[in-house]
């Protein structure tokens, strides 16, 4: 029996006269680790950002669960407590601490006390590798540092699905390993996860699927070595040999 | 031409123009409380999703920043009462003037350290699901408060310094005195420039404190 987390139905975006989303489609399962590739401005980013509702959808139905997150009357707030989102430029709130800024959505949010929130947060650090830098503030932390912080704020929220916005894209390459064993570990136990990323490597190695986006729609999807060996698209064949040559 | 001047004048009449002193450091921290507070209900509204809202906070504060402080003062002490019915002393129409003034000024420096936080901060907070409100008050306005610091500073100074206007209806401070002084004893010359001095003697410091504040947190960033 299919267990569906994310289902997506024809979803539309447009900027003024510009459709961004041209019809949309998906079902998540459980547990499942969806990369999405697709060209710079295919609508990547826009996508995730429907999912949670930063960006307005102008039509099509977005599910969580059996929860419409599309509604008129959704609560906004309440749900996208369920869907964390790590971003390409980390967004770590600097008048914070590592610690503060993974409890601040327990704190804030849930409501949770300061006691339970902080020996939750030191866990989730210690997870991503961060026990020693608690109390250190992002400015004072590496780019892949503060990656895992915003990837431990995110968790804390104990949410049912993770989006990644091309969260290694502004690491230096010596640091995206880092985040990407920690992205390896949660798909190893069983996040769903929503992955844009360029790192054909992770594609590979962790992905379930493969979907690649092209001008606003899904252009072709499947497993990953069909798609990265054997794709039937030409534009994702040429899309894919581009990355390569760029990786080189 | 060789001047002479004469100095007694001044320290004779040095209580009234300490009274006048009083007066003008009191409306510079009203007007000041008054305009803060005001200042963040129009910085509010000018960042709130409703266009309407948003239009009116836009015209008051254009309209304050567009007409000079001693038009706004002298409408205040002899428009305001005509409309409303109710007349104020001349030192609460100085007072109504400037916090009106400020607030348009203020809400100006809120909105702006409230937008230089940038967008990532308010989409990773709606993000973990805060509201709105939750956005503001533990994400924005800490962040946005050490970029108001400094310009805060910058219109305190001008404020403490505009206040002399409001000599121009009858409030007996520092200007005022004076102003009074210098018919009263023939010596505007001493009396001027001792008021002058009065001035810089209070402001100066308050302008190094501020150059101060600018240069840390600029360094901050
Ligand atoms: N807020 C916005 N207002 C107007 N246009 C926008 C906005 N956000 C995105 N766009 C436009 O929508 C298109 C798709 O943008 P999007 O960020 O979703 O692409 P992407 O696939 O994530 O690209 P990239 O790989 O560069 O991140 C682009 O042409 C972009 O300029
Ligand atoms: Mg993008």
């Amino acid at each position: 029996m299919a267990d569906v987390v994310v289902r997506v139905e024809d979803l539309h975006k447009s900027f003024d006269d510009l459709e961004v989303l041209k019809g949309v489609s998906m079902e998540v399962q459980r547990g499942e680790v969806v990369v999405i590739i697709g060209a710079s401005g295919s609508g990547k980013s826009t996508f995730l950002k429907c999912l949670n509702r930063l960006e307005e959808p102008n039509r099509g139905r977005i599910f969580l669960e059996d929860v419409e997150i599309t509604g008129q009357k959704t609560d906004l707030p309440k749900v996208r407590r369920n869907i964390g989102m790590i971003f390409q430029q980390f967004n770590l709130f600097p008048h914070m601490s590592a610690i503060q800024n993974v409890m601040e959505g327990p704190r804030t949010v849930l409501r949770m006390s300061g006691e339970r929130a902080r020996e939750h947060a030191s866990q989730l650090l210690d997870k991503v590798g961060l026990s020693d830098k608690l109390d250190v503030k992002p400015g004072q932390l590496s780019g892949g540092q503060q990656q895992r912080v915003a990837i431990a704020r995110a968790l804390a929220m104990e949410p049912k699905v993770m989006l990644f916005d091309e969260v290694t894209s502004a690491l230096d390459p010596e640091l995206v390993g880092e985040v990407l064993t920690v992205m390896k570990q949660l798909a190893d136990e069983g996040m769903t996860m929503l992955v844009v990323t360029h790192e054909m490597q992770f594609g590979e190695r962790v992905a379930d699927r493969v979907v690649m986006f092209d001008e606003g729609v899904i252009l072709e999807e499947g497993p990953p070595e069909k798609i990265f060996q054997r794709a039937e698209s030409e534009r994702t064949r040429r899309f894919l040999n581009q990355l390569h040559w760029e990786g080189e | 031409m060789k001047y002479q001047w004469h100095f007694e004048v001044v320290w004779e009449n040095f209580p009234i123009m300490l009274s006048g002193i009083g007066l003008t450091i009191a409306l510079s921290i009203l007007s000041m409380l008054a305009g803060a507070i005001l200042g963040m209900v129009i910085a509010l509204a000018r960042l709130s999703p409703w266009t309407w809202l948003r239009g009116l906070a836009y015209c008051y504060t254009e309209l304050f920043r567009t007409t000079p402080l001693l038009v706004q003062i002298v409408w205040v002490f002899y428009v305001l009462p005509l409309v409303t019915g109710i007349a104020f002393t001349p030192f609460y129409s100085g007072l109504v003037a400037f916090g009106l003034n400020i607030a348009a000024f203020m809400a100006e420096i809120y909105r702006a350290g409230i937008t230089s936080v940038g967008q990532g901060q308010t989409q990773a907070s709606l993000a973990l699901g805060m509201t709105n409100a939750q956005v503001m008050r533990r994400i924005l306005i800490p962040q946005a408060v050490t970029r108001m610091i400094p310009p805060i500073g910058t219109m305190w100074i001008s404020l403490f310094k505009d206040t002399s206007l409001v000599s121009a209806i009858g409030v007996t401070e520092l200007m005022y005195q004076a102003r009074f002084l210098a018919v009263d004893t023939y010596r505007p010359v001493e009396i001027f420039t001792v008021c002058a001095l009065i001035y810089f003697v209070i402001t100066f410091p308050q302008s190094i404190g501020v150059n101060w504040l600018y240069h840390k947190y600029r360094t901050r960033e």
